[in-house]
């Protein structure tokens, strides 16, 4: 009996509370709209709707009475089965509690990757019933009503939002996240099989193909890329998100000449990696979410320093490009922590140009396809600017991007005439292959190791939102060279980009970064989170309406207070009494009768000592100027009641 | 984060515009309370708003008011009376905020009002402050009384109180405002100019005498001295409305205001606080006659009978349960029932 009442509860006033009890019930149907949305599952969050509602009425009813011993055992069965479910579900069903640990994680990615604005308002909509929650339970416990003064709540949200926005602003924004993976998807499990080939890649996709049977990158078909997301990248700064690299070209076509690989588990460790390159400035971290079946290449920022994707194993080519044995599919999302190099012209034209090839790859500096006019063509792009490997790096790149134009509407090159040549001496025009791909065998031609990357461009960044929109006709390829003391250092010779690209941090003050996001905010963002939102697109614009009419009719009622009298106290509360003697005698009193005309008329009645009073002090106030105190008006309507 | 900078400097707004206050909001009559029988004239120089009597019901109000615009939530709690009281509301408008309690049937003296604290937070209740109000007097209950002598009837009570002054003396006493059911003969016209209202003047009625009410000092229960308060209380009320005049008194306390000798709500004040903490006060006022009420023999309240007694005047006394008084004076003993 001791035991019983000891481990007894003490009871909660919140449980008494309805509406409490109702934000609680709204909080898990929120939930469940998105688990139903998100989770593509309608028929266990409509279940959990249904017993959470008949589950939140018996339990009210039966509030105040005694418990019986089994009834508790049911209700205790119940939520230690679903606690049990939740845990064997989040443990057990996805990775087969390999890696329960990880599984949590999926928990976290809900919030990590709640990009659409659907989702941000089942946020907001939970967070208003959490609130809701919070209130009605703290007004329970002191025992009061709910209800509270708006005009202050409303301020009080309005400045927490004013402060959220700007602490959002003005905080400097983390640009470097802690580099243990903490992202995972639903895993792959499919194995390696058999050796490595290079997977279609977006440049060259024609047919749709993403499984990868092309091995090479042909310059003389290109893609149809189109505005499709393929990806979103949460990140701490803009790079290049770089693919496959290629070093032999012959005929038009690049290929990879060495096709040896390492193995590694999913995770993989900085210490099973080269370490942090000279005059590093930092890591970042990058989450990638794929939207759209991509090619089993980790597209990212080069160089890593840590890799964790939900794959059975991972592979690492000869030019540090890491595949997977599978496509990536959509919902599929690794994270990578990069190394930051410093890249800048101050650091790189300290390098002198070695002779020799680079990871004694001879097809750094084969230039055997490239024509004699174009060996005379590189010579001359770079003649006076020979002072340095940069120097020459750079005087091709400016060269190549103020001579030549850039356009996607490229003709066929003949038949017999290598693109190189058709795109240097007769159409001077081409997109990023020809352009990479011309600097890359001109640099060789020069003596300087280079090598041809594919990926993808940064996107559309949001430096405040750390977030970049990687899309189809961001598929992009650059020049890789080599200097001797940083390495592989990307450029990009294409007009419109810049040279050395994404080599740095955002600004670390978002209110620096949002003046260059203005032309997101304004034109693309908006526009295409409204287009993603569906029928949904309504709320946004009639919450923004609404918001401005109730501004609009405050300015106008503020307006016409102030040039009004300010009424005498107990002026409005006397005559509100007035009219409504006058309603309890069913008879208003008429536009030209005085008040003691309207009294004489009204005499008669049950509250007739009440009517002589107060037309006496309507007398008073409306002739005399001595309005009653609002004590004296109280009184007086006691006595009506 | 910035929900709870918010929650936070919304709590301090709130907290240090809320005041709280605690009133008496009226009062409800117990069976048989004096108040029946009292004349409206009377009553309206009563305590405000109602006198409260032993065992009546008392509304007490709880108050919270602000410094300009609406606020909330707010919680008031402490003891009044003894009794644990608690308020609380989400919202205190604009125009203040007031909840009832009714505390009663109510035992004499004062009602406390103790260990209040009013208690205010943000909407979420993330955050708390408190404030605590110091303790004081929210109301007095006053002794019950009724006639010990025969029931006069109401017009004779109306005018014995109303017109107190309205008798043949000669001797001026002074001026008082005017009050209805004053003769107008009586008016002071001379300084009612001068005033810009209506004066009377006030008469020593000829012969009035002035009846000492010794109590006892110390009574030996709570219960006693209920009773020992309603009997003088009885005894002044019959004496005020005879026109006499009522000096209550207990040895070593100080003795009731002689200008308050013909004010029946001072009297009873007076009686309310009985017995007052000590002061050492041992000079027995000078009256005609007395009448002693005690609950035990107590030696300074008999010698101050016999002194009166000494002096020409007429001593009587109630003596409450079953203690000797040694005095040559009519004894009435009267058990703790009332009425009696």
């Amino acid at each position: 009996m001791n035991l019983r009442r000891f481990l007894k509860l003490p009871p909660s006033p919140v449980e008494n509370s309805l509406q409490a009890r109702v934000f609680v019930f709204l909080g898990f149907v929120v939930a469940s709209v998105a688990v139903a949305i998100y989770g593509q599952d309608y028929v266990v969050p409509a279940a959990g709707v249904v017993v959470a509602a008949i589950g939140h009425v018996v339990s009210y009813r039966g509030r105040n009475k005694r418990r019986r011993l089994a009834g508790q055992i049911l209700v205790a069965g119940l939520v230690m089965a679903a606690l049990a479910y939740f845990l064997a579900d989040s443990v057990l069903a996805i990775f087969g509690g390999i890696l329960p640990q990880a599984n949590f994680a999926i928990l976290y990615l809900a919030a990590v990757f709640a990009w659409d604005y659907p989702f941000g308002i089942l946020v907001a909509l939970w967070a208003i019933c959490l609130a809701g929650f919070w209130m009605t339970s703290h007004l329970r416990r002191i025992d009061a009503k709910v209800a509270g003064p708006i005009r202050p709540l409303a301020l009080a949200l309005a400045g927490a939002l004013a402060l959220g926005v700007i602490a959002f602003v003005f905080i400097p924004q983390p640009t470097a996240l802690s580099p243990t993976p903490l992202v995972v998807s639903l895993p792959s499990f499919t194995s390696f099989q058999g050796e490595m080939e290079n997977p279609a890649l977006p440049l060259v996709q024609i047919s749709g193909d993403p499984s990868g049977a092309t091995n090479s990158i042909d310059l003389r078909f290109r893609g149809r890329l189109g505005d499709a997301p393929v990806m979103y990248v949460r990140t701490g700064a803009p790079a290049y998100w770089r693919g496959l690299v290629f070093d032999t070209y012959q005929g038009g076509q690049w290929t990879a000449s060495n096709r040896s690989f390492v193995t590694f588990q999913p995770y993989i460790q900085p210490r099973s990696l080269p370490p942090a390159p000279k005059h590093n400035l930092g890591t970042f971290a990058q989450v990638f979410r794929v939207v759209r079946t991509l090619p089993g290449v980790i597209s990212a920022a080069y160089p890593i320093q840590s890799l964790y994707a939900p794959v059975s194993a991972l592979r690492r080519d000869a030019y540090g490009t890491f595949r997977t044995p599978d496509v990536l599919r959509p919902g599929q999302t690794y994270s990578v922590v990069s190394y930051l190099p410093n890249l800048s012209p101050q650091e790189l034209q300290s390098d002198p140009l070695l002779p020799g090839n680079p990871e004694n790859n001879p097809e750094y500096l084969n230039a055997q396809n490239l024509s004699p006019r174009a060996h005379q063509l590189a010579a001359h792009a770079v003649a006076g600017h020979t002072d340095t490997e940069f120097d020459q790096v750079m005087a091709l790149t400016t060269y190549l991007q103020t001579n030549f134009r850039y356009s996607l509407q490229l003709g066929q090159a003949p038949p017999g005439l290598d693109p190189v040549d058709w795109f240097l001496f007769d159409a001077k025009i081409g997109y990023c292959e020809q352009f990479a791909t011309a600097e890359t065998l001109m640099l060789r031609s020069l003596g300087i190791p280079a090598r041809l990357a594919t990926g993808y461009s940064t996107g559309d960044y949001n430096p405040v939102l750390n977030e970049s929109i990687v899309r189809e006709h961001d598929a992009h390829a650059w020049v890789e060279v080599w200097f001797s003391g940083h390495g592989w250092v990307p450029v990009d010779p294409s007009p419109g980009f810049a040279a050395l690209a994404a080599t740095q941090f955002p600004n670390r003050w978002a209110a620096a970064g949002l003046a260059s996001l203005i032309p997101h905010l304004s034109i693309g963002a908006p526009l295409a989170a409204l287009g993603s939102l569906g029928i949904l697109a309504a709320i946004p614009p009639a919450v923004a309406i609404a918001l401005l009419v109730v501004v609009v009719w405050a300015w106008f009622r503020t307006r016409r207070w102030g040039r009004g009298v300010r009424a005498a106290p107990g002026e409005s509360e006397l005559l509100r009494l007035y009219e409504n003697v006058q309603r309890r005698l069913k008879r208003r009193r008429a536009p030209p009768e005085t008040p003691l005309e309207y009294q004489r008329a009204a005499r008669g009645g049950p509250i007739e000592p009440l009517l002589d009073e107060l037309t006496e002090a309507v007398n008073q106030g409306a002739y005399a100027g001595r309005w009653p105190g609002s004590e004296r008006v109280r009184e007086l309507e006691k006595r009506l009641r | 984060m910035a929900l709870v900078v918010a929650a936070y400097v919304y709590a301090r707004w709130n907290w240090r515009g809320l005041r709280a206050d605690l009133g008496l909001g009226g009062a409800r009559p117990g069976p048989d309370s004096p108040i029946e029988a009292l004349p409206e004239q009377l009553l309206r120089s009563g305590p405000l708003p109602a006198p409260l009597f032993e065992g009546d019901h008392a509304d007490i109000e709880l108050r919270l008011t602000t410094t300009g615009s609406s606020r909330g939530p707010a919680r008031l709690s402490g003891s009044v009376g003894g009794v644990e009281v608690s308020a609380a509301t989400g919202v205190v408008p604009r125009a203040g905020w007031v909840e009832r309690r009714t505390l009663g049937p109510l035992g004499r003296g004062a009602i406390v009002a103790s260990n209040w604290v009013l208690e205010s937070s943000d909407p979420l209740g993330f955050f708390r402050f408190r404030r605590t109000g110091a303790n004081g007097e929210v109301g007095l209950v006053l002794p019950r009384f009724a006639s010990l002598s025969s029931s006069p009837q109401a017009r004779e009570l109306e005018a014995s109180v109303s017109a107190p002054r309205s008798g043949s003396g000669m001797e001026l006493f002074g001026v008082r405002e005017y009050r209805p059911g004053d003769p107008l003969r009586r008016i002071h016209w001379r300084s009612s100019a001068r005033l810009g209202e209506l004066v009377v003047r006030e008469y020593e009625p000829p012969g009035v005498q002035t009846v000492g009410i010794f109590c006892d000092p110390h009574p030996p229960t709570r219960e006693a001295a209920d009773q020992v308060a309603r009997l003088a209380a009885s005894e002044a009320w019959d004496c005020i409305r005879g026109g006499g005049r009522v000096v209550l008194w207990a040895p070593g306390l100080e003795p009731s205001l002689p200008s308050e000798a013909r004010s029946l709500w001072a009297l009873l004040e007076w009686l309310a606080r009985y017995p007052a903490p000590s002061t050492a006060h041992e000079t027995m006022p000078s009256v005609t006659d007395a009448v002693g009420v005690t609950a035990g023999a107590a030696a300074a309240l008999v010698e101050a009978l016999e002194t009166v007694q000494q002096r020409g005047g007429r001593i009587r006394a109630w003596v409450v349960g079953e203690a000797e008084l040694e005095i040559e004076a009519p004894i009435q003993r009267v058990g703790l029932a009332w009425p009696i």
